[in-house]
Order: C-alpha cells, then structure tokens, then sequence
C-alpha cells in the first residue's frame, strides 16, 4: 500500500457500533453506520449532541473501539472489536478543545509532525510551515507561545499543524465550536482556501448546520440514540466558494433541506436529555 | 446486512462487550492489588531475612516478625497509650490554636488591601524560618514544657493555614460578588455568605496539610523538648537500643497521622459539600 | 510525611509583570502605597519586639533575647558568644547547612523526578511502587531519625539522608500528580502527529508536568531546611541546627537569634532560587498569565 497521500484516503465505514456499557446501561451510541467517503471528499458529519459523532472520530483515528462492524481506509482496516488500536499520522486530528501544545512555541508545534516522523529536515519543515502560516494569513507569530494567540489564530494554527502532517485523512472535531460568529466565518474561508490548496480527504463534525452546508460536498446526518445515519445531502455547489454564497437561493435550499431534516431529531434529543436529567 | 440481523450481531456483541469489559476492570484491579502484594511482599521478605542476606545497613534493623512481637508488648503498656493521648492532646491544642488564628487574620489580609500589604512582609519575613529553630525560643519563653509544645505545632500549621485563607478569600470569582451585589445584599452578607463559604474549601486544603506539619512538629518537639508523647517514646526506645519498639512508634506515629488527616477531609466534606464529587 | 502536595500550581512567581519594563515598575511600585506599608508593618514588628523584651520587660518576654543586644552581636567583629558576621565559626556551620541541603535537594530532585514520571508513566512501575509510597508516607520525617543513624554509616550520611527523604517524597507526589494533570488531548494530539514513546515524553510528559513538579519543589526546599535543622539538633556536631541548639544550651540567646535569621534568609533565597528556574523553565506560562 503507498505512502504517498496524494492519492488515496477513500474511508469506508461499514456496520459501525459502538455500545458503552459501564454498569449494565447499555448505551447505543452508534448502530449499523454504514457510509463510505471518497478520496479528497469534505464530507461534514452533522447530529444534535449525543449522537455518537466523535465517537465514530474517535474510532477512526484509532482512539477508542466499535463493538461492531469495521472501519477502512484505502481497502486497509483500520478498527475493528478485537484489533488493536492504532492510532496514527495518517488520520490527524483537530480536536473540539485544541491541543497544540502550550509548551512550545507556534513554529516547534506546526513543524513537530514531519520532524518527528522524519519525513522532512528541520529547514525544510520550517520553510513549508512558514509558508502555510502565511497562507492562513499568520505572520511573524512562529516564535510565540500558543497561550498568546487568539481563539481564531489558535484554529488557524492548528489547521495547519495538520496539514503540515500530510494525513490521507483530515479529522476535524466541532473545531471552530469556541470561535465568535465573526472569526468563525474568516476561519471556515480560510480552510476552505487551503482544502482547494490541497485536497484531502475531510471527515468534519459540527452542528452549525449552516457551517455544514457551506463547508461540505456531503453532509452525512446523523440521529441520537441509537446513533445512525438518517440522511445524506449532497451539496453540488462549485468550489472556490466565499461567505457570498451564503445568500444564494440554491446555497438556502440546500441548508433548508438539512435543516428540516435535522429539527425533528434535535427536538427529540433535547426531550430525552430532559427525560434523563429529571 | 439488514439492519435486524446486524440489530441481533450487537445484541449477542452487547452482552460479549459488557462481560469482555467487566472482565477487564476486575483484571486491571487485580493487576494492580497483584503488583502492590508483589512489591510489598518483597520488600518485606528483604526485610525479614535481611540479616542471613546480609544486606547492609538494614541487616541491623530488626525484623518484621521481631517488631511484631516487640508491639505486642508495647500495646499493653500504660506509657504506649499515655504517649497517644498526650500526642494528641498537643496536636489538638495546637492545630486548633492555629485555625482559631490563622483563619480570621487570612480573612481580613484577603479583604483589606492595607492590612496585607502591612502584614504581609513579615509574615514573609518569619516563614522561610523552620518552625523546628523556634524550639529553643519557644522553651526559653513558655512557662511549661507541654505549653512550648503546644506552641510549636501551633507555629508549624499557622503559615499554611494562612497563606490558604489569603489565597482562597482573594481568589472568590468576582462575579459572584456582583451577583449577590446585584441582588442587593450588605457588605455583611457578602462576607458571611459569598467570601466565606468559597474560602472553605481552600481553607479545608490549608488544614489538610497543615495536620500532616503538625504531626511533623510535635514529633520534633517531644523528641528535641519533651518528656512524654509518642515521639519522646520512640526517641527514649532508640536510646536505650529497643529498636523494634522505635519500628512500632514509627508505625503508631503513622496510622495517628493517617487517621487525622481522614477527620480533617471528613470534616471538610461537611463543611463543603458542593465540593464532594471531586 | 506530611501531606505536602501541591494545592496549585498558579502560585509560581510574579508572572503578571514580565512584559513591564523593571524601572516602570519600579516607579509604579514607589507611587503606590505598598512599599511604605510594608517599611511600617516591619518596623512595627522589631518596635513590639524592642519595647516588650527591653523596655517593658512584661511578663515571660523578659527572658527572650533583645533585638538591640541580637543585631549588635551580629555586626560585632569580636562577638561575646564567638559568632557574628566577622568570624569563621558563623560561615562554617552555614556552609555545613548549605552543602547538606545542596546535596540532599539535587539528590532528591533527580530521583523524585525520574521516579515520579516513570510512575505517571507506566502503569506496571507504578501499580509496584506506589503501595509502597502509600504505605511509607503517613510517617513524619523526624520519626525516621533512628532508623537513618541505624541505616547510614558515619554522622554526615543520616542527616543528608533524611534531607533528602523530606524532599523526596514530596517531589515524586507532585511529579506524579504533574503527569495525571496532563490533558489526555495532547497524548493523542502526540499519537496522530506521529510521536516515538520517548518523543511523547520528553515533548509532552516532561512540559506538561513541570507547573506541578516546581511547586513540588518549592515545597521540598522548605521541606529539606526543615528536617535538616531537626537532625541537626538531634544527631549533628556543625551546622546552623546543632548551632541553635547548642546556643540555648549554652544560654547564649543572641546567638540563638542570630542562627534563626540565617536560618530565614537561607531559605528565602534557595525558595527564590528554585522559582526563579521554575519561571526561566517555563517561560510559556509566564507569557500565558501575562496576556490575560
């Protein structure tokens, strides 16, 4: 199988469950998801909260197990009940609550993935990262700390970080779940502009449907409890898009035609979580 | 698959995960009580037959089964248990001395920039200074022994108690002053209801160290000043070559430490329950 | 043991001034009211000091040393009890200290280090030796005194030993405490990036720890000085605990005095020190709490 990520990062998730059972509750946090998305696809997984999202992240990145089922990327398996867990470089993750670390400064945290798997010489990786830095509209902040940027620059960063890490697959976690409505929309172009830079495969969780519809060819919808998928939305508007679609009637259906989807099964979600906590 | 047979996988999956899982907490359970009898063990063995071993050093400590019996002579001794009374007569004494004092002045340097800035510096001053060189000072001045004592663990938990007080009082989240502000409550209220109860459970922390210091110094002062008590025991059985009695001082000294140390994160349970759950 | 953990590590140094240059604070500081406060509340000490033991001679205080007849056999070149700033004694039991908690403190931070990561790191090491750590750590320092001079040979090695296990204890507690406090996010922040086993500890482990371990070790310092001082007046023949001891008993009381305030200055100043490497270590911290 080749290393090289340039082709490649076709995901096939196939009957995925997941059930945590910690005393007895049985909880059903995934049941028979099954979808499939293809090489350098920005597939956007949307669901009201609970509804096993970052569960499926995180058995795709090789951080926890399904009970059920099996995940691959390019024909190989990646988790599956009983196989060990893998996590690895080539599935990077950006995590909900961001994890560059605090302790080192921009440039050693966006340049530490190559380097530490040898990939690229120190120079080299800087040179790269500088570059990329740039593109995401940050300069001459590579020798600060991560402490003392903003929220936006910090997402900018760790976007980045991950790219900078060449995985076949980009796992991004409610990452811009913090940012104000504002930098949230300067931060989506940005990603946007480096995914049309260089296309990866996205595996995208949210539930900012509009954040959804803008970002995605696919929008996978999800329900809670048992967690499956309910619909899947393809978005056929071109690329490059700006915030200037937002206001098209096509971009509106097609959030509609989410958003619609996706109502009934928030409401019943709150429900049960009132249920729960009562 | 359909989806009822891959419902009926995860049924028969469910009941193998929850026993797969239980399996593993009780074995990682075991795992660790098995690592700890290990190591113990061990030690204990070493310890035990150090003298045929020849291990230096410990070959002239008596051995476990020698102290064992060494405390069943000391258990049913008058002086044994005199020592514990008096032990811990001292650190009540001077445990309490010190919250009676260290409390109300923390309090106050927390409210009234003046006063900590006044105060502050020689408590700076007097800190760094180990409570154990007061001892001579503290029996020059104190009319009796038992009262420098006294004196001695008070001035070991003092500073931390207090330094606690200051922290906690000066760290109540401003926000929930305004609130009570806003809700039109008096200074007096602010105090007794805002300041106070979230000073608890920094206060409760200051006491919890505070103990261990205590037993620290009451030890030093019955084995450096005192006539009784169980560090003057263990002090006079080491004098006098009874070194299987210093064993089981040492353990007696120990559990005492243990057992205030519960009472004091009992009491502080009690006194801020919000808090128990972490 | 005491219970000596860490209760927060927010209380390293005076992090929300670094970006200020020290003259501005300087003159910002001299504006304020604090410094003058200070001056009162220090003179207001020695005054209560000097009134109560060599004015008003009031009850007990009359047999504690005056702080006019202390300070003036510290500057006295030919002090009446042999020990002042000018003489030879004075430096030789401070140099006796010092060298002790020297070498219990460094002995004391390699190994509390180095044990306290391995056992936040591996789950075998740790199920072997914290039960143990457990088992021992009720126990008060001092209560370990016979059992050092049974132990250790000679009369210097019981008492650095006993340096070294205040210390100690406390140093692999908050260590491992640094460890569990690390976010579990950036460990597999460090997985999907690629990191080695050991690139996960010297780049993740070791930073993420260091807050807690450097309060650890403000704490062992105060630790060390502490027990240091008690095995000294138990079981020394030098140093500034066998020294203040040895002045009471000889009823030489400003000397008394004397060794105490040595006793402060050298703690204040190897607390400082280990703070000040705390700060240059973690420089990222510093900046953090300055930006908010």
């Amino acid at each position: 199988m080749s290393t090289d990520s340039s082709n490649g990062g076709t995901l096939s998730i196939r009957h995925a469950g997941k059930i945590y059972d910690p005393d007895g509750s049985n909880v059903v946090a995934l049941d028979d998801v099954t979808f499939e998305i293809k090489a350098k696809e920005f597939c956007v997984i949307v669901g009201p909260s609970g509804c096993g999202k970052t569960t499926l992240l995180n058995a795709i990145a090789g951080f926890d197990q399904l009970t059920a089922g099996q995940i691959l990327l390019d024909g190989e398996l990646l988790t599956s009940p009983g196989k060990r867990l893998l996590p690895g470089a080539d599935r990077m993750v950006v995590f909900q609550q961001g994890a560059l670390f605090p302790w080192k400064t921009v440039l050693w945290n966006v340049t530490c993935g190559p380097i530490q798997q040898g990939r690229m010489s120190r120079r080299e990786a800087e040179r790269h990262a500088t570059h990329l830095l740039a593109r995401v509209g940050l300069t001459s902040i590579e020798n600060q700390y991560p402490g003392e940027l903003s929220g936006g620059m910090k997402r900018r960063v760790e976007i980045v970080r991950a790219l900078m890490n060449d995985p076949k697959i980009l796992l991004l976690d409610e990452p811009f779940r913090a940012l104000d409505a504002l930098t949230k929309s300067v931060v989506q172009e940005y990603l946007l502009e480096l995914y049309d830079l260089t296309p990866k495969t996205v595996f995208f969780i949210t539930h900012d449907i509009e954040e959804a519809a803008f970002l995605a060819d696919r929008v996978v919808i999800m329900t809670t409890r048992p967690g499956r998928v309910m619909k899947i939305v393809n978005v056929d508007i071109e690329r490059p898009r700006n915030h200037q679609v937002l206001t098209t009637p096509h971009f509106l259906r097609i959030e509609n035609e989410v958003r619609e989807a996706i109502h009934d099964e928030a409401r019943k979600a709150f429900e049960a979580g009132e249920r729960e906590l009562a | 698959m359909t989806t009822a047979t891959t419902r009926s996988l995860i049924a028969k999956d469910k009941q193998a995960t929850g026993a797969r899982l239980r399996r593993w907490i009780v074995g990682l359970w075991n795992l660790n009580l098995l690592l700890g009898v290990i190591s113990i063990g061990t030690l204990g063995l070493l310890w035990e037959y150090a003298q045929p071993l020849g291990i230096p050093g410990v070959r002239n400590v008596p051995a476990p089964s020698e102290v064992v019996s060494a405390s069943a002579k000391l258990l049913r001794s008058r002086l044994y248990w005199e020592g514990w009374m008096l032990s811990v007569q001292r650190i009540t004494l001077g445990f309490l001395a010190a919250q009676i004092v260290g409390i109300p002045l923390g309090l106050m340097m927390a409210m009234h920039r003046n006063s900590f800035d006044t105060m502050f510096p020689i408590v700076e001053i007097l800190r760094p200074i180990p409570p154990v060189a007061w001892i001579p000072v503290s029996i020059i001045f104190w009319p009796t022994r038992e009262l420098s004592v006294v004196f001695i663990v008070f001035l070991g938990a003092l500073w931390i108690v207090l330094l606690n007080t200051i922290g906690g009082a000066s760290n109540v989240d401003q926000n929930y002053k305004r609130a009570a502000l806003s809700l039109g409550s008096t200074q007096r209220d602010l105090f007794w209801r805002i300041i106070l109860p979230a000073t608890i459970p920094s206060i409760v922390t200051g006491m919890a160290v505070g103990m261990g210091i205590a037993w620290e110094m009451v030890i030093a002062a019955e084995m450096i000043a005192g006539r009784t008590g169980l560090g003057y025991l263990l002090w006079q059985s080491f004098e006098i070559n009874a070194l299987a009695q210093v064993i089981v001082c040492m353990v007696s000294i120990g559990i005492a430490g243990y057992i205030s140390s519960g009472i004091i994160r009992q009491l502080g349970g009690f006194a801020a329950p919000w808090q128990r759950q972490h | 043991m005491a219970q000596l953990i860490a209760t927060a590590p927010t209380a390293i140094g005076d992090a929300g001034a670094v970006n200020v240059p020290w003259n501005v604070r300087l003159r910002r500081l001299l504006r304020s009211r604090r410094p003058y406060l200070a001056l009162l509340g220090i003179i207001a000490f020695f005054l209560a000091w000097y009134l109560l033991v060599d004015v008003l001679r009031f009850w007990r205080f009359r047999e504690l040393p005056g702080f006019v007849a202390s300070v003036r056999e510290w500057i006295n070149p030919n002090p009446v009890y042999g020990v002042s700033l000018f003489t030879a004694e004075y430096y030789n039991h401070m140099w006796a200290s010092v060298y002790r908690v020297f070498v219990a403190f460094l002995c004391a931070t390699g190994l509390g280090i180095s044990i306290g990561i391995l056992m936040g790191w591996r789950r075998i090491f740790y199920g072997l030796t914290f039960p143990i750590l457990e088992l021992l750590r009720p126990i008060p320092i001092l209560a370990w005194i016979p059992l050092a001079i049974i132990l250790l040979p000679g009369r210097e090695l019981p008492i650095i030993g006993l340096t070294f296990l205040a210390a100690f204890f406390v140093t692999i507690l908050n260590t491992l405490l640094g460890v569990k406090s690390i976010d579990p996010v950036y460990f597999r922040a460090a997985r999907s990036l690629g990191f080695s086993q050991t690139a996960i500890l010297f780049h993740v482990i070791v930073p993420g720890a260091l807050p807690y371990i450097f309060v650890g070790l403000q704490i062992a310092m105060g630790a060390c000085w502490f027990s240091l001082v008690a095995s000294e007046i138990v079981s020394g023949q030098a140093g500034l605990g066998y020294k203040v001891w040895e002045a009471y008993y000889y009823v030489q009381f400003e000397t008394m005095v004397i060794i105490m305030a040595t006793l402060g200055f050298l703690g204040y100043v190897s607390s400082a020190l280990v703070r000040m490497v705390g700060n240059r270590l973690m420089r990222w911290r510093a900046r953090i709490l300055a930006g908010v």
